[in-house]
């Protein structure tokens, strides 16, 4: 499904932009960064609980498109920066990681 | 002048009585195992330059020695084909990894083999220790003589010596270097994703440089978390393989088995809570590579190169 599409029917908020056109086939669970990059496939999204500017550099090597964090947290301004640079989506959800990742699922399968 | 000597001699049995095998032995060992063919056994033997390696079991349990006295048998008598247990010496003489130089001298005294292996407690290889690893630890000690070694001009950080196919690779003349000069986590993935775009103006696979930035990235976490020091990224692209080298001269690994083993993390809690220290790294190095050598002891930093076939 596409993001845009993906973005609109899970009421995400966008904090960083990137190349609007993603297909995206995947998706990732997970705070340890090690297991995100055994796991993790390409043209995916990461939900996470993790802020911190590494989940940048962690995306992009692994070809995650876009992250997804919870209700209630916010990602960090170094991050937003990296983000930007590296054409990463960071987006906010107003939802549990639970709902989000259920509905996630449920649009891409 | 008689006293002189005397004088001399006194002091330097008083360093071999005081100093370790350990402390002199080269490690990590280069060995073989019983199953191996000869022939691989000559190879090794030529691509590093050694005369002979322990034998070892499962367990790295010492079984026995092979040399190139004994290539030289197989040579005469029978087939590159035939395996190690046929020509090894068994029961090899060996020396513990905690006795003193002074045993060893003793020991050579009388049987003068070329090279003794050394075991720990266990009875497992820990290194290999020879005339000249005694003579150049002299050397140095006094300070009188600097001993050549091909190996020292390696540690001048000019030519690489792989440990996957045994060439020479030069590090001047790299396609691509990354210095490790961070020690911030934050900055961490910074050499990978540099790797990464590097690789993608060459043109190389999607999935190739998927699995290449993956294990760098972990490499590179490593040094910033773990070494303790600075490190280097060095990226060869050859016609059918790409290698990539990610040195540090940090701390070292000290039980690489260990290390190896998934969950298993030396990482302190503050690194934990940013999600790092999974204990996946070395795994994961592993799993996103065709070939993976890792060489690492105390003190001496770790190089890790990894290997990939393209077609």
């Amino acid at each position: 499904m596409k993001l845009e599409k993906i973005i609109k029917e899970l009421n995400l908020r966008i904090i960083s932009a990137a190349n609007n056109d993603i297909e995206i086939i995947n998706g990732n669970i997970g705070d340890l960064l090690s297991e995100v990059m055994r796991t993790a496939k390409p043209d995916s999204v990461w939900i996470t609980y993790q802020t911190h500017q590494n989940i940048v550099a962690v995306a992009e090597v692994v070809g995650i498109k876009a992250i997804i964090i919870p209700y209630g947290l916010h990602y960090s301004e170094d991050t937003v920066e990296k983000a930007r640079e590296h054409g990463v989506y960071l987006l906010e959800s107003d939802e549990t990681a639970f709902a989000v990742s259920g509905k996630l699922y449920g649009l891409i399968s | 002048m008689q006293n002189d000597v005397e004088k001399l001699v006194d002091m330097l049995s008083k360093v071999f009585s005081n100093t370790k095998i350990k402390e002199i032995m080269t490690k990590p060992p280069i060995v073989v195992t019983q199953e191996t063919k000869i022939k691989y056994v000559k190879d090794i033997m030529r691509i590093k330059g050694i005369s002979g390696m322990p034998v070892i079991a499962p367990g790295f349990k010492l079984v026995g020695i092979i040399s190139i006295e004994d290539i030289i048998r197989v040579f005469e008598n029978g087939s590159f084909d035939d395996r190690v247990n046929k020509w090894m010496t068994p029961d090899p003489v060996y020396l513990k990894e905690d006795e003193m130089l002074l045993h060893f001298l003793q020991v050579n005294e009388d049987l003068k083999y070329g090279r003794y292996p050394v075991v720990n407690n266990d009875h497992k290889v820990v290194g290999v220790v020879t005339k000249l690893d005694i003579l150049s630890w002299m050397f140095k000690k006094l300070g009188y003589i600097y001993v050549h070694d091909e190996r020292r001009e390696k540690a001048l950080n000019k030519k690489y010596m792989s440990t996957i196919t045994g060439e020479l690779l030069d590090k001047e003349g790299v396609d691509f270097t990354y210095k490790i000069d961070y020690d911030s986590v934050e900055m961490i993935g910074a050499a990978a994703t540099r790797l990464k775009r590097f690789l993608k103006e060459r043109k190389i696979q999607e999935d190739i440089i998927r699995k290449i930035s993956i294990a760098t990235y972990e490499a590179e976490a490593n040094v910033v978390i773990h070494s303790g020091s600075t490190g280097n990224i060095y990226c060869w692209i050859k016609q059918d393989h790409i290698k990539v080298l990610i040195e540090d001269f940090g701390k070292g690994i000290e039980d690489l088995e260990q290390a190896m083993k998934e969950g298993f993390t030396t990482a302190p809690d503050n690194i934990k809570e940013k999600g790092f220290g999974a204990g996946m790294g070395l795994p994961n190095m592993k799993r996103f590579s065709d070939r993976m050598t890792i060489v690492s002891s105390i003190g001496k930093g770790v190089k890790v190169e990894i290997l990939y076939y393209i077609k």
